[in-house]
């Protein structure tokens, strides 16, 4: 996948950047996190009951275990996690929306896992029996809202890919369009879901369901409203190739895949197959390392990028973009 | 979509782009219903001046190409995606003729333009 007509050499196009950094946040910080959390834990052992509350049904407490039972899960859980994490990041990591994911990814986790048990422990602190265990929603939605302020913060924190360009040509097998020196010329494309009725019906009727199954009918209504409106937008992208490069933004100008065109090693056509390559539709990571906008299965713009980086796009008539893609960052060199 | 423009040939800026869109839609490159990069962006994209993207699509919508809505952008039209077929077959009865009469892609353009008057 790493083109090999770069005027750069192996090792320094290999590298993947960012690494001491990437290492902190997917290890460093759920380390913090579980050490935090562990000897908090293990301070209020002495003030919670034996075994411990550690299910809740609807009928309020359903489940016990012991103390150890408790905790251990969650230390592994968040330690497998955070590993997995930094794999993405440490080997995979040469795209700042790659390292951005796992750091954020694992900063979610640690941070959620751990406020959930947090909160299971403090809602039995100087209770004698399990049974009378207090409530753990608040705790639940507590731990979520932090977990995601913290990913949303060290998402923001992650470094950004320094700017890579090259001034190497691009190779005389890619494919071209002719342009003339005066000419300026820009490909535009439209890709993902048209139907926007169709979509709206889809939100409605989701949101019908969850209302008349939770009852919780505001929630539903707010959710259709917000939901509805921002997945027509964000289920219908626009590829624009031009002077400044490739750009592929949704309908609500954010996520943006951007490559400066003095980034640009090489435009190239290919099939993906979303769920095998990237593992589902999306802003996506494959397991090759290549991101992508994956809108729908199929012939895809597919750009070799400095720095060892592959982005797709999948979008019609992909052929006329790579061409125009080449032609215009032949002509910028 | 394809937009390409050249700032040294004699036709106006405006005009080069009409005529793309309209060749496309006749193509079938972009059917009804499809949106045209709103203005900034495309005059951004071509380094041209946004009044003449503006001038272009306005040419479009009074021809009844375009729909030009606020909040929607530019948006081909119903009417513009009509069946081009039956034109496209008299198109290449009259390619064939004037090649089979020797003449010049000039005169028979001159002929079609003073005939379309």
């Amino acid at each position: 996948m790493i083109p090999n007509r770069a005027a750069t050499t192996p090792d320094e196009r290999n590298r993947v950047p960012h690494r001491v950094s990437t290492t902190w946040w997917t290890l460093g910080l759920p380390a913090v996190v579980l050490a935090v959390c562990g000897t908090l834990a293990l301070a209020w052992r002495s003030e919670l009951p034996e075994p411990l509350a550690a299910h809740w049904g609807p009928q309020g407490v359903d489940g016990t275990s012991s103390f150890v039972g408790l905790v251990l899960p969650v230390i592994g859980a968040t330690g497998l996690l955070s590993v997995g994490m930094w794999a993405v990041g440490f080997f995979l990591g040469r795209p700042a929306m790659t390292r951005r994911l796992a750091n954020a990814m694992a900063a979610w986790f640690a941070v959620f896992l751990a406020g959930v048990l947090l909160g299971v422990l403090a809602a039995q602190r100087g209770v004698a029996d399990a049974a009378h265990a207090g409530d753990i929603d608040r705790a639940l939605t507590l731990g979520a809202a932090l977990a995601t302020a913290s990913a949303v913060a060290i998402a923001l924190l992650t470094p950004e890919d320094a700017p890579h360009s090259t001034a190497a040509p691009i190779p005389a097998d890619a494919p071209t369009v002719p342009l003339a020196n005066s000419e300026q010329i820009t490909w535009v494309r439209a890709v993902g879901q048209r139907s926007g009725p169709g979509i709206a019906l889809a939100v409605l009727t989701f949101s019908a369901v969850l209302g008349a199954t939770t009852r919780q009918w505001p929630l539903a209504i707010v959710l259709a409203l917000v939901l509805g409106p921002m997945l027509i937008a964000e289920l219908r992208w626009t590829v624009t190739v031009d002077r400044n490069g490739l750009t592929a933004r949704s309908g609500l100008r954010w996520p943006t895949l951007h490559v400066p065109l003095d980034e640009v090693e090489r435009a190239e056509v290919v099939t993906v197959r979303p769920l095998r390559d990237f593992g589902g539709f999306g802003l996506r990571i494959g397991l090759d390392g290549r991101t992508g906008a994956v809108l729908r299965k199929g012939p895809a713009l597919q750009v070799h990028r400095t720095g060892g980086r592959v982005v797709v796009v999948t979008v019609d008539d992909a052929e006329t973009g790579a061409a125009v893609l080449n032609t215009l960052a032949s002509r910028a060199r | 979509m394809l937009f390409r423009i050249d700032p040294s040939a004699p036709e106006p800026l405006f005009a080069q782009l009409s005529a793309q869109v309209r060749s496309a839609v006749a193509r079938g490159d972009l059917s009804a219903g499809e949106r045209l990069p709103a203005g900034r962006d495309l005059a951004g994209s071509l380094e041209v001046n946004l009044h003449t993207v503006l001038r272009a699509y306005q040419d479009l919508r009074d021809e009844g190409l375009l729909e030009l809505r606020r909040g929607r952008g530019a948006v081909i039209s119903e009417r513009a995606a009509q069946d081009y077929r039956p034109l496209h077959a008299a198109i290449a009865t009259v390619v064939a003729t004037s090649r089979c009469l020797g003449l010049a892609p000039e005169t028979t353009t001159a002929l079609l333009k003073e005939a379309l008057r």
